[in-house]
């Protein structure tokens, strides 16, 4: 060794040496106080992380609320920042990217939560909501089942009855009523009779489904409720119509103020039913002369329908023999004249029924080739199908 | 059986026996209780009291991780805020002093934090006898938490690392163990606190294995492997269970989707190359610098990170929230490239300006961004493709890391873990390989190695190691060189078998397994007398000889090689069958046949 090294040897102060037990011992002293230091830190540290994150996130709900995605959207990447897994943090910021347009971005946060926990109908529901949004029916109608399904930590019945009439207005919207028909159907199942609220909701969706009978049943419900309203006679009436029980109908539209008749659709009913009724001559209360007098009108009626719509198809009528439908249906109404004047109607009651069913058929060949009728024709048409209905 | 003795040395400490030895009865209480406890710990066999010294050491490195961690956080939100989006003067000016102070502690205070932590605890494995002064724990704790809370393009795991290793070696140093275990300790306390800055344990063995170590050397691996589960229960215990990354979930659909993530591997690999030219060749440059020029060089790094900072925050600092971000698909493809390739020249500014800091996380960072862009740009023109945003910024996490740093199975395996899912295996695995074949196919000497050779330290290079021929037995062997003779055969016949055949080396094979060498010059001797009766069990021989396999290493069979006349080639399904034989002669031969790196 050279003298510069021994003197940097000599002039070194050398270690002190403890015992390996000592080492030990200490070691295991400085684990203790290590460990409960470290412990003093990370408590400190993860209040303060907390504090931030929570800060944050409040921020981006205020700023959400507002309507101001963009800013909402840094609080909450902030807030994740300092919570990575919190999964209330990671769902405000998918549906904040789903609000701004970026459908794609939040799914992919919704799809890590929901790979977590498959059953979230919180989840199920804004991926449903994505996938609506962006056109995706088969994707929506997955997620929007798996949020009917899915678990709900407030008011689970009360969510999934909401979840499933999200879904049944999408497949209405977009006009998929066959596959809307089955969830209604289930909405109106979980719909308690007394709940005015929800009837209101599903009978105007059993409406706009076309689904007359439940439709009815339901507003029945809500008309029996302690509030009815214009809604439910609306309603009512409507689905009363379409199921041709046009005293019903009128009855209901009746009770609405006058202002809810004045649409158009509504007084086009309204009008039609009292048509209806006018020329009725099946109703129980009218005299034998009343009835005559009303069978020989809807005849007429037939007969000039029948009429105008053969000039419209440039037909005779008075051609022999009859080669048309329409001629046929007139030759028919020729030889039935006779007999069908209202004093012979009155005379004989029991031809009542043919006279009609005659005036009927009349107004069925004349709308097979002149399309449906309008005003009066219509009202007696349609008395003709409900009358077909009914001997069914 | 004699009881066994123990000799101490107050020097050298107890050394460690087979036995406990039993307190004394007197002492009480506290006392003998510490005394049994002391007695049971330094009696324990050294490999076991080894394994035990791993646990504690994971403990600590894990504990110095946490603090590290929250330090870093902590660092974060005071000089940048605690929003992504920093404001304008925090992202100029917090980088820019803080790189200044950093300057003059490295330069001042703690001369050995600079750089990442690999070389250094590598270096002192193979130079200093796992040497690493406490200081420089201390120091990189510091250094590196000022630097990456401000801003610098860094990561916090390889200064991990080198203060697990730095804690490991001190206690190592404390307990007087022997040399041999002082420089083994220092991987496994690097272990430990890899692991636990990475919260992946696998990666962490397998980094330490592949790039400090460089072997899979039996005798550390169970310190290792006990090491980085212990440091990471205990971070775990302390910042939570939860993997690095929440990535979306997908499927890898069919073989032909494979090809997306070829093309990821060709991109990967390309960037790497591209960043570990501009480390190569830019370093040696900075390095040539005016001594002065070191005060202001991190100043000057962060100033020009603040700078691309004001656009895009997200290149400082380790940058995982965004990478999280860019899993999500939350980023264009074009700036995800922006990201990536600004994040390539902010880490080569940080890294080359000497800040204390790790490459692990701006490596991952650059790959998921890469990956993120070439995902959404085959998805854009590729929309059948399966894999998401999320599932290309995933793999190209470790196909860069494959390709940058050359580890490509601690790659595959801590993508895996960070992320938490195994769905990706194959194609990290895949576009890992790519990388790593186009990296290595371009530049030869893998980044660390390079790193240390420019600081003139020739540090062997595990990649060569791991690729050095192994020569086998069969390498050496020579076949139909030997005469057998069974203990009944005359000895007239075997002479008259060796006539003419003077390379023929002569065995008897007494039974199966046990073998023997004769000398030509003994059958002569016994075949002297004319009798033609004498048996080759009347032979002199030397024997029985130790026998080797056709696979067995030659290194193996030189151990036995220099006794021995020849050692006789065995079959492995029948011990009786010579295959061949190998002389030491032969042994020296194969290996002055291979070429020497």
């Amino acid at each position: 060794m050279s003298s510069s090294a021994n003197t940097i040897a000599v002039g070194r102060k050398s270690p002190r040496i403890y015992s390996r037990e000592a080492v030990l011992f200490g070691c295991i002293i400085l684990l203790v106080l290590f460990v409960l230091f470290t412990a003093a830190v990370s408590r400190l540290y993860h209040k303060s992380i907390h504090v931030l994150a929570d800060s944050w996130f409040a921020q981006g709900e205020v700023s959400f609320r507002s309507g101001d995605i963009k800013s909402a959207l840094t609080d909450y990447r902030n807030a994740l920042v300092y919570s990575p897994d919190n999964t209330k943090f990671q769902f405000h910021l998918a549906q904040a990217l789903a609000a701004a347009g970026r459908g794609d971005e939040g799914r992919s946060y919704l799809l890590n939560l929901l790979s977590e926990s498959p059953g979230s109908g919180e989840v199920n529901l804004a991926l449903a909501r994505i996938a609506a949004h962006q056109g995706l029916t088969s994707e929506a109608l997955r997620y929007y089942q798996g949020a009917i399904y899915g678990e709900w930590e407030n008011d689970p019945i009360a969510m999934r009855w909401q979840e499933r009439l999200e879904l049944c207005e999408y497949l209405l919207d977009r006009g998929l009523e066959r596959q809307a028909v089955p969830e209604i159907i289930a909405l109106a199942d979980n719909t308690p009779a007394n709940d005015a609220e929800h009837l209101r909701i599903v009978g105007n969706l059993l409406l706009r489904a076309k689904l007359w009978n439940r439709a009815l049943t339901a507003f029945r419900s809500l008309l029996s409720t302690d509030n009815p309203d214009e809604d439910a006679l609306l309603g009512a009436g409507t689905s009363a119509f379409e199921l041709s029980q046009y005293a019903n109908a009128l009855d209901y539209f009746e009770r609405l103020p006058e202002k809810d008749r004045a649409t158009p659709e509504i007084a086009e009913m309204y009008r039609t039913a009292q048509q209806i009724k006018d020329m009725d001559p099946f109703a129980g209360d009218l005299s034998r002369e009343a009835k005559a007098s009303k069978a020989a009108k809807a005849l007429a009626l037939a007969t000039a329908r029948l009429q105008e719509c053969a000039r419209q198809k440039g037909q005779s009528l008075a051609t022999t023999p009859p080669q048309t439908q329409l001629q046929r249906a007139f030759a028919d109404v020729r030889e039935l004249a006779a007999g069908a004047s209202w004093q012979s109607i009155a005379k004989h009651p029991e031809t009542l029924d043919g006279v009609m069913g005659h005036a009927f058929e009349v107004e069925n060949v004349a709308t097979t080739v002149c399309g449906e009728p309008e005003g009066a024709d219509r009202a007696l048409w349609l008395l003709g199908r409900s009358r077909r209905v009914s001997a069914q | 059986m004699s009881e066994p003795t123990v000799v101490a040395s107050p020097d050298a400490g107890p050394p460690f026996a087979n036995e406990p030895s039993v307190p004394s009865s007197k002492q009480p209480g506290l006392r003998a209780a510490w005394q049994i406890w002391t007695n049971r710990i330094f009696t324990m066999r050294e490999d076991r009291f080894f394994l035990f010294l791993a646990v504690l050491i994971g403990v600590l490195s894990g504990l110095a991780v946490v603090c590290f961690r929250i330090a870093i956080e902590w660092t974060q939100i005071e000089l940048l805020g605690s929003s992504i989006s920093p404001s304008f003067p925090r992202v100029i000016f917090a980088p820019t002093l803080a790189g200044f102070a950093v300057a003059l502690l490295v330069i001042y205070a703690f001369p050995r934090a600079r750089g990442s932590g690999v070389n250094q605890t590598k270096s002192a494995v193979y130079v200093s006898n796992g040497y690493i002064p406490f200081n420089t724990v201390v120091g990189k704790f510091i250094t590196c938490a000022l630097a990456i809370g401000s801003g610098q393009s860094l990561g916090p795991e390889d200064p991990s690392l080198q203060m697990g290793a730095g804690i490991a070696s001190l206690i190592g140093r404390r307990l007087r163990l022997s040399q041999e275990k002082v420089r083994l300790i220092a991987p496994v306390g690097a272990a430990a606190g890899l692991a636990a800055a990475f919260n992946a344990p696998i990666s962490a063995v397998l980094f330490v294995l592949e790039e400090v170590i460089g072997t899979w050397s039996a005798g550390v691996l169970g310190a290792i492997v006990l090491a980085a589960i212990s440091s990471v229960v205990t971070m775990r215990a302390f910042l939570g269970p939860e993997s690095m990354f929440r990535v979306p979930p997908f499927r890898v659909a069919k073989p032909a989707d494979m090809l997306a993530y070829v093309a990821l591997g060709v991109v990967g690999g390309l960037a790497s190359l591209v960043f570990l030219k501009w480390l190569a060749y830019a370093r040696p440059r900075i390095q040539s610098l005016p001594r002065w020029t070191e005060h202001f060089q991190p100043a000057a790094a962060g100033l020009l990170i603040g700078i691309i900072g004001i656009r895009l925050p997200q290149v400082m600092g380790a940058g995982y929230p965004f990478i999280d971000q860019a899993m999500h698909g939350q980023f264009t493809w074009k700036l995800l490239l922006a990201l990536a390739a600004l994040k390539i020249l902010a880490t080569g500014f940080s890294f080359l300006s000497g800040t204390p800091g790790g490459m692990f996380a701006p490596s991952l960072f650059i790959g998921a961004m890469l990956g993120g862009a070439v995902g959404a740009i085959e998805q854009h023109f590729f929309p059948a493709l399966p894999g998401t945003v999320g599932t290309f910024a995933l793999v190209g996490m470790g196909t860069f890391f494959a390709g940058f740093l050359r580890t490509p199975i601690t790659a595959v395996f801590m993508v895996i873990e960070v992320s938490g899912n195994y769905t990706a295996i194959l194609p990290v695995m895949i576009s890992s390989l790519i990388a790593y074949g186009i990296s290595r196919s371009y530049i030869k000497v893998p980044l660390f190695d390079l790193l240390a050779r420019q600081d003139g330290l020739v540090l062997p290079s595990v990649e060569e190691r791991r690729e050095q021929l192994i020569l086998t037995v069969e390498d050496a062997m020579r076949v139909d060189a030997a005469l057998v003779l069974e203990p009944g055969d005359q000895v007239t016949e075997g002479i008259k078998r060796l006539e003419g055949k003077e390379s023929l080396l002569c065995f008897l094979r007494a039974r199966p397994g046990e073998w023997n060498f004769i000398e030509r010059s003994e059958l002569q001797r016994l075949a002297a007398d004319g009798s033609q009766t004498h048996t080759a069990a009347e032979l002199r021989f030397k024997g029985p000889l130790p026998f080797v396999f056709r696979d067995m290493s030659l290194e193996e069979a030189l151990h036995w090689a220099g006794d021995w006349p020849a050692l006789p080639v065995l079959s492995r399904a029948d011990l009786s069958k010579l295959e061949g034989l190998v002389t030491l002669d032969d042994i020296l031969k194969a290996f002055r046949k291979v070429p020497v790196s």
